[in-house]
This record gives C-alpha cells, sequence and structure tokens, in this order.
C-alpha cells in the first residue's frame, strides 16, 4: 500500500475527491440502511446479515 | 470516469456479498438458528416473577416490541419467541421481510447491500487519501477494512447473537460508528503517515473509544449457552475477514483490469 502513489490513478485530483467523497456518501447510506436503520422492515430483512457482521441488533 | 470508478466499486461489493452470504450460510447462520431456540426464554421459563428478565428481553427488542412495562411482560408470557415473532412482526407493526421474501433471500439481499456499501467506502477513502486499490495490495486494503469495522469495534461489542444481553440499541450503535470512523482513522495514520506524531495521533484514535468504552449490559445472564457465544463471535469474525479479503482483492482486481487500466 505504501509504495503506491498517487500518480498511478487515472482520474484528476478533482475527479478523484468528487468520485471518493460520492462513493463515501453513497455507501455510508447504504451500510446504514442495512446495518443500523431503526426500521422494523430493514431490521427484520437484513437480521441475520446485521448479526453476521455484528452490527449491533435488537 | 468517476461513474466508472464507482460502478467498479459496486461491482466488487456485489461480488463480495454473494460470496458472504455462502460463508455465512455455511457457519454463522445455523448458530444464529441455534441461538433463536433460546431467545426469549429465560423470562417464562426460570423466573416467571420477577422484573428483571423481563427488562432483559425488553432491551434486546426494543426496536420492535412496545417501550412499555406492559409490553415487555406480555413479550416475556407470550408463547411465540421473539425471534419466532420477527417474522409476523408485519401484523403489529411495519415489520417483516421486505417485498414478501424468504428470511435466505432477506439475508442476501442485505449482504449485496452491505458489500456495495463497505465497497464504494473502502474505493471512498482510497480516492480521497490518494492511494489506489490494485491487485497487488487489495489484500492489505481488505484486512484494514476488516481491523477497522469488525475487529477493533468488536474488542467493546463483541458480535451478538440472538437472546445476548446487550445496553440500549442507540448508544451501541453510537459506539459502534464512532469506533469504526475512528479506527479507519486512526489504521490511516499509522499505517500510510510517515511522520512520527501522525502514528502516536493515530494509535492514540484507536485506543480512544477502547479507553472510552462500549455500552455494557447491567445484567448479562442469558439464556444462550456460552460455548455457542464464543463460537459465533468467532464465526462471525472470520467471515468478515474472508469477506474483506475477498472485497479487497476483487476491488483491485478489477480497478487494474478496468479502471485504470492503459
Amino acid at each position: 500500500m505504501a509504495t503506491s502513489t498517487a500518480s498511478s490513478i487515472s482520474l484528476s485530483l478533482n475527479d478523484r475527491l468528487v468520485a471518493g467523497i460520492s462513493a463515501l456518501l453513497i455507501g455510508a447510506f447504504l451500510v446504514f440502511g442495512a446495518g443500523l436503520a431503526n426500521s422494523a422492515v430493514l431490521h427484520d430483512t437484513a437480521h441475520d446479515t446485521r448479526h453476521s457482521y455484528g452490527f449491533p441488533c435488537h | 470516469m468517476i461513474v466508472k470508478t464507482l460502478l467498479a466499486a459496486i461491482v466488487a461489493g456485489l461480488i463480495a456479498g454473494v460470496f458472504m452470504t455462502a460463508a455465512q450460510e455455511m457457519r454463522v447462520v445455523p448458530l444464529i438458528l441455534h441461538a433463536e431456540k433460546y431467545e426469549g426464554e429465560a423470562p417464562a421459563a426460570d423466573q416467571p416473577a420477577t422484573q428483571e428478565p423481563a427488562a432483559v428481553g425488553h432491551d434486546q427488542h426494543s426496536s420492535l416490541i412496545g417501550a412499555s412495562p406492559l409490553g415487555a411482560a406480555l413479550s416475556a408470557l407470550s408463547p411465540v419467541t421473539p425471534a419466532y415473532a420477527h417474522e409476523h412482526e408485519g401484523e403489529h407493526e411495519e415489520g417483516g421481510i421486505m417485498f414478501g421474501l424468504s428470511r435466505f433471500s432477506g439475508t442476501l439481499l442485505a449482504n449485496l447491500v452491505t458489500g456495495a456499501g463497505f465497497s464504494l467506502l473502502l474505493a471512498g477513502v482510497s480516492l480521497v487519501i490518494g492511494y489506489p486499490i490494485t491487485l497487488a495490495n487489495g489484500a492489505l486494503w481488505g484486512a484494514f477494512g476488516w481491523l477497522a469495522v469488525h475487529l477493533l469495534p468488536a474488542i467493546g461489542l463483541p458480535p451478538e447473537l440472538p437472546g445476548f444481553p446487550a445496553a440500549e440499541l442507540g448508544d451501541r450503535q453510537v459506539w459502534w460508528a464512532a469506533t469504526a470512523l475512528l479506527s479507519a482513522v486512526g489504521l490511516y495514520l499509522l499505517a500510510l503517515r510517515r511522520e512520527l506524531v501522525a502514528k502516536v495521533v493515530g494509535l492514540a484514535l484507536i485506543a480512544a473509544p477502547q479507553i472510552y468504552g462500549a455500552p455494557q449490559p447491567l445484567d448479562i445472564s442469558s439464556n444462550v449457552p456460552a460455548v455457542l457465544g464464543a463460537e459465533f463471535a468467532v464465526a462471525a469474525l472470520a467471515t468478515t475477514l474472508a469477506f474483506w479479503l475477498v472485497l479487497g482483492v476483487i476491488s483491485g482486481f478489477i480497478n487494474d483490469r478496468f479502471v485504470n487500466a492503459h
């Protein structure tokens, strides 16, 4: 990991930040929805996943 | 190009999610099903008159069962275990598995969403800090993801089976999310920054939530056998490690092959 440099990324710095922050926001939204959201439907659907991933459940 | 980068992350996450579902069905779900046989038994069987077991049962399902002591007492007396009740929640609340999916399909769907989510988070971190995920370093990326999201939070809040005693859900979720975030920043400072100060600050960030301490239940009595809990904690951490390694390597492969190919 430490040997890689930013120069090998084919995106410009600005694009890289836009893509990175979009990815972080969408990813956080998905993980929150599947793992943490306090909705009975989401909880019941994701029940075994939440336990398996060690998300605080119940 | 941005879309391509995000799509690559999503595809890697979906593949890892499918893998995770298979791993879970083999090692984790049987333990969850086993534990559910004990879940909710304590109040009805052993100590019918006391307040505390009912309170424990109520804590564990605070998101599903009404918050009143009456609700807790009713749930304690109910012959239907809370685990079983999950699947019939639709009669009382807006519960039940969405789209009328089977339990397995629901788990698969949740794993796909979680896989894509973690994959996007990993890709997002990689893009923001400017260290690409490649086939060569993908396993390391995955291992660090696992450390930040699973192992370090598990020090305070081990993966829990249904029926385990636990503190208030909201408190645990806040501690869990904060610990994962602080651990991720700490690991970055520790592993990728050369300055000694950064490494010390990184260690401090990793240690801080552990020193602060995770919310713990007041009463740790549980009907679920301890051996089952130990097996489950190891199985959950092992399958999530496999998930993150697969995710990191596939992300790296897709990046090398399709995104950063020249």
